[in-house]
This record gives C-alpha cells, structure tokens and sequence, in this order.
C-alpha cells in the first residue's frame, strides 16, 4: 500500500539545474499572467449563489485549468532561485502510482486514511487540531481534551511559545528544546488517554528543518506510523529548510503532509484563481513535497479565516476537481472567525465540515478567533465539525442539498465577519484538570446542533 | 479626458506601457512635472484604497505599482532639478525576521508604503536583526518595520530593539512591528514605537510618526 517516493533525487535536482528566475519576475512575469489566462481560457467563474457548485463540468474544468497552470509555472526555488518544471507525462505517472489509502497510527487506534469521492458514503478522517499556541502549562490538558474525543482519527497538538520558561526562538536551542517537549508531553498524553497508537501530526513546534529532524524517534517522539507537514511559500515557492524536511520524512519514513494555504485576496487574486491554485498545490504536493496527502487551508486574506461564501466556493470546486479527476487524499483545514464558546463558531464549523465532506475532503478542525490569539481554541468547535462531516455521509446529502443548507447556516453569521466575536479562552470554557467541556459551553452545543437539525441535518446519534 | 487624467486612470488599470506613453506626452504638452507626480501619487492612493475595500485584488496592485514606477522613472530627471517642491515622506527598511519565511504581508506593507510616496528598501525575509540595524543605517532610515509571522519567530522583533538599546541607537529609528500573531500587547511589551493591525493602518500610522518626527526635529532645532 505505501508507494514509494517519486523519483525524489531526479526532482530535487532541479531545484539546483532548473530554469533560472528571481522571486519578482516569477510572480509578476510567470505566476500571475498564466493563472489569468487559465481562468478566461477554461471559464472558471465564481458565483455567489452558490457555495456548493454541483457542476461536474466546473470541477473538471478547473483540473484542467489547475494542472496547466502547474505544468506552465512550476515551483521557484527561493534559495537556489530555479525553477522546477514538470511535463505531463511524469504528473500522470505520479498520479497513477498513488495509492489513495494508507493505514496510518498503530495498532488498535490505527485507521485508514483514504482519498474520497465528491458525495461520499463513507466518513471523512477526522483530524482534531487546535491550530493555535498555548500556555507552557495548557499543552498536555489541551492535547488531552483533543484526544479524548471519540470522532478523532487522528490529532495534531498546539505549539508551545515557551519551553521550560524561556520564549522559544525560531532556529535557536528553544526551539529545538520546545520541540522535544511538545513530542514528548503529546506522546504521553496519548498513553494517558488510552490511544497510545492514534495518528499524530507533530510537531507545530519545529518550525525549522533541524527541530523537525530532532523529533524523529519512534519510541519517545514522532513514529513511523505518525505524519509531520511541510509546507509552501507564498505562491509556489519552496526553499532549501522545506526540501530538508520534505527529503527527512521520507528517510525516516513518516507520513509526510503536504500544507498549502492559497491566499484569497494574494497573488492568485480572487476565488477562481484561489481555487486553481489550490489545485495546483496538490500536485506541488505530490511531486516536490512527495506527500502522502495534502492539507488545504486556503484563506482570507484580511479575516485570515475561509467560512466565508466565496472561501466556500474556493474549497468546494477545488475539492471537486482534485476528488473527481485523482486519488489523491486531501484534508480540508477550517479557519473560523469566532473564537469558542459562541454560537457563531459552531455555525462556522458545521459550514466548513458540509462544503468540504460533501466535496470529498476529509477534515482537520479548527482554527477559530482567526488563527491569532493564544489559548484560544477547543475541542468542541472540531467536534461540531466532525459530527457534521459524519451527518453528511450518514445522511447521503447530495451537494444541492449541501448548498441549500449552507445558504441557510452562512446567513446566520456572514454579516458579523469582520468583526467576529472572540469567544472564551480554552481555560475559561473548559475544566482544565479534567479536560472537559464546561456546562455552559455544552448548553450552547446543544441549542446550535438541535437548530442544525431542524434545518434538515440527520446526525447518526 | 485631459493626459493627466488618462495617465492616472492607465496606472491604476496597470497599464505600464499606456502609462509611459502618456508621461510623455505629459512632458511633451510642459505639464508641470510636480503636478503629474501629485496625481499619480492620489491616483494610486485610490488603488491602495480599493485594495483595502477588497474592490481590486492584490495582483492589480501590484501592476499599478508597477506602472506607476515606470511613469515615475521617466519623470525623475525633473524631479531632481525640482526637488524642493516634492514631499519626502520617510525612508522605511521593511523585512521579515530571522527565522521566518513568510513575506506576503511584508510586501504588502511594502507596496502600500512605496505608492504612498516613502522610500522603502525591502529587506526580504529570514533578515537578522542587526541587518536591519546596518542598513538603516547605511540608508538613513527613519523607520525600521519588522514582520513575524510565527509566534517563534516574534522575538526576533524584541532583538532588533534590544540591539538598538544596546548599540545606542534607539532614538536614532522609529520601531514598528506587524504580522498575524503581533498584537498591541506584544509591541507594548517589547517597546515598539508602533503596530498596525493591517497595511492600510500601517500607512497611516506611519505618516504621523513621521509628521510627530519632523514637528520634534523643528521644536528641537
């Protein structure tokens, strides 16, 4: 089932041999020109009215559009300032090889993670994930109340800011210290809760290529059977850190994310380029990062959150596309506006997990109060979305069904975007030692799922 | 439409090669260069404007700016006989922090603060603190802007500050900070001269530092 990686020193060599360009030209002269041009040729439009397109003709048509824009612009080596190109030929072969599952975690609590269909039967793998930084002291009772939840399949901690006292320092000893701490405390809070062999994503911490490396030990650290990310820069940029992880991951061999966030509002301009771009990150991702799957979080760039009509739109068609015309897995990250404890936050949640699941996405939940603030996230905004991910495929919800409702949910809070409530911080809405919601935050659970429902979701319990 | 009116409008659409073609027909019709450089620089305001409304999207901007640097590039020559007549409104050293690799939000800040009429000199990213120090000072830099991106990387701010304490330089710059994760709190905390929640913001506030600055400089002298 695992594939083996595509030929990673054949593609790593170019980012040494290939076409050389600066930074400037290959946004200006390259990347933006090509990305107008694939909208106007294949006729991408966005429309308002309809956050959950159900047209088959869009979804492929934005494949196209996304693989030529790829095979067109390539990926910029900032470091070595070449670019790496690809013909079509080795994107298909690439493609042809993925496998589209893998069994991911151990033992009892391993699952299969698999890629998905638009209107898919079957769950969505659930990744819980705060998405957030936290008090030294917050991060085990925090990974603990992630980890307690029953819809996880598989988790990804906070980051820490301080490591035994000290602020921790991007490629300095904090960093490398925090790292092995936050392994560490998220592997213990593992065998506390009883899922000692769950799919963990770590660590948010390491930032760097060397904090990364540090944390790769298969007894106290990051496994073999756990995932860690590598990410792009803005816009189909990578550097020589990012290739270091890339090529570390698959030596160790752990499950390698590939994280891509296409900016709303950036270089790729609105949602059709937004939404091109995200397709072509998928194979940025299969091809440079040679990832096992690829995590979107496409976003605002002013509100730094995607629960928005025309972020809909984004993650919706591009999902589509990638579900329609591949196997590859993709993972959908929600960026919220609200912080927790409001209603306005479950609202959210329930939103991104129906465009998303209904799209062939699974899910990774949440980054709330617009991914900023410390301490500020909970389990319960990513079990909402789970729950609503489940009702989904529970309930076989087609995507005009998906639009009607989400139509219905984004009126509740689209006109409160910009000025989003910040809700409680985790400490203040949750028991710490026990790591459990409080009644209030529960109540307010309630009342929002019980409002989903009548609106029409069928949740299985 | 008057030359200077369609010149604007073929900046603001980013029409680089139109907008050269009009500058010069500017000059060829004795515009007062003064004067074409006072309407391209609110014509362009206008697009930063349009920018923050979300009206235009980023790569707009930037091909207004660039059409607007080329317009400007034909125009210099008279500009330096003239000098005394255009306003000066800071020299900025921008760059990303050591250790993070995000420039977006940088270049942004950047763009808007170039067509707002400040001499920006862009860093980059991944820049060392005492980079920064050196070449505001080589540049003679009123204002250094650093952006963090990561709550790891936010401390390299605190250092830019720390060295200018420690090299006796701190009243030599204005200090501000900007990123995702920077709050109010944090630029208090590490004793910024300012923060912006957005690039807009960040234009504003700095041309009232710069006009607190110069008012100072007056009263001193």
């Amino acid at each position: 089932m695992p594939a083996p990686p595509y030929k990673m020193w054949e593609i790593l060599e170019r980012a040494r041999t290939g076409p050389f360009s600066e930074d400037e030209p290959f946004i200006m002269e390259r990347f933006m020109p090509h990305l107008k041009a694939g909208i106007k040729k294949y006729g991408i439009e966005y429309d308002p009215a309809t956050p959950i397109p159900s047209d088959d003709n869009l979804a492929d048509a934005l494949w196209q559009a996304g693989l030529e824009f790829f095979l067109k612009v390539g990926v910029l080596c900032v470091d070595t300032h070449r670019i790496m190109t690809f013909d079509e030929k080795e994107v298909k072969e690439a493609l042809y090889l993925a496998p589209g599952e893998y069994l991911v975690g151990s033992g009892k609590d391993a699952r299969l993670l698999k890629h998905r269909q638009v209107e898919d039967t079957n769950p969505p793998f659930a990744i819980f994930s705060p998405d957030i930084t936290c008090d030294e002291g917050l991060f085990s009772p925090l990974s603990i109340a992630y980890l307690k939840e029953p819809l996880a399949d598989g988790v990804c901690a906070p980051i820490l800011e301080e490591s035994m006292g000290l602020k921790i320092k991007a490629q300095t000893p904090t960093e490398l210290a925090g790292s092995i701490e936050h392994a560490m405390s998220l592997r213990q809070a593992a065998k506390l809760v009883g899922r000692p062999g769950i799919f963990l994503v770590a660590a948010g911490t390491a930032e760097s290529d060397m904090a990364q490396i540090s944390i790769s030990h298969s007894d106290w650290g990051v496994r073999t059977t756990d995932s860690r990310l590598v990410g792009a820069l803005t816009e189909l940029k990578i550097d020589n850190a990012l290739l270091n992880k890339a090529l570390h991951y698959q030596q160790f061999g752990c499950f390698t994310g590939s994280l891509t966030g296409p900016i709303y509002g950036g270089y790729a301009g609105r949602a059709e380029g937004t939404a091109i771009l995200q397709v072509a990150y998928h194979l940025m991702g299969l091809l440079v990062h040679q990832a096992h799957y690829q995590m979107n979080f496409p976003f605002h760039i002013h509100y730094t959150s995607n629960s928005s009509r025309e972020l809909l739109w984004v993650i919706s068609a591009s999902h589509q596309a990638i579900a329609r015309n591949t196997k590859l897995i993709s993972f959908s990250n929600g960026f919220l506006n609200a912080g927790p404890a409001t209603d306005m936050v479950l609202y959210e949640a329930a939103v991104h997990a129906l465009a998303s699941t209904v799209s062939g996405a699974n899910l990774w939940e949440a980054a709330v109060a617009h991914n900023k603030y410390k301490n500020r996230a909970t389990p319960l905004e990513a079990r909402m979305a789970a729950e609503v991910g489940h009702a989904c495929s529970h309930m076989k919800l087609k995507r005009e069904g998906a639009n009607e409702l989400v139509q219905k949910i984004v009126a509740k809070y689209e006109d409160r975007i910009a000025d989003a409530p910040l809700g409680s911080l985790f400490q203040e809405c949750y028991d710490v030692a026990k790591a459990m919601p409080k009644k209030e935050y529960l109540d307010l659970y309630a009342r929002v799922k019980d409002d989903l429902v009548k609106m029409g979701l069928e949740f299985p319990y | 439409m008057e030359t200077l009116e369609r010149l604007v409008q073929a900046v603001q659409d980013g029409e680089a090669q139109k907008a050269v073609a009009l500058t010069q027909e500017a000059l060829a019709a004795k515009i007062e260069p003064l004067a074409v450089v006072k309407a391209l620089t609110e014509g362009i305001r206008e697009v930063g404007d349009r920018f923050e409304r979300m009206e235009i999207f980023l790569p707009e901007m930037m091909l207004a700016a660039q059409a607007m640097q080329k317009a400007l590039e034909l125009l210099s020559p008279y500009l330096e006989r003239q000098k005394e007549g255009r306003e000066e409104k800071g020299t900025v050293v921008i760059g990303t922090v050591e250790g993070d690799i995000h420039e977006i939000g940088k270049h942004i800040v950047a763009l808007l603060l170039e067509v707002n009429g400040f001499t920006v000199y862009d860093l980059g990213a991944d820049v060392n603190a005492l980079d920064f120090i050196k070449r505001a000072q080589e540049v003679k830099a009123d204002i250094i802007g650093a952006s963090a991106l990561m709550t790891t990387t936010m401390p390299g701010q605190r250092e830019i500050i720390e060295l200018l304490k420690d090299m006796g330089l701190r009243h030599r710059f204005h200090v501000t900070v900007g990123g995702t994760p920077v709050t109010r709190d944090w630029a208090e905390e590490i004793g910024a001269d300012s923060w912006a929640e957005n690039a807009s913001q960040a234009v504003a506030i700095l041309e009232k530092a710069m006009e607190e600055r110069r008012g100072h400089a007056r009263t001193t002298l």
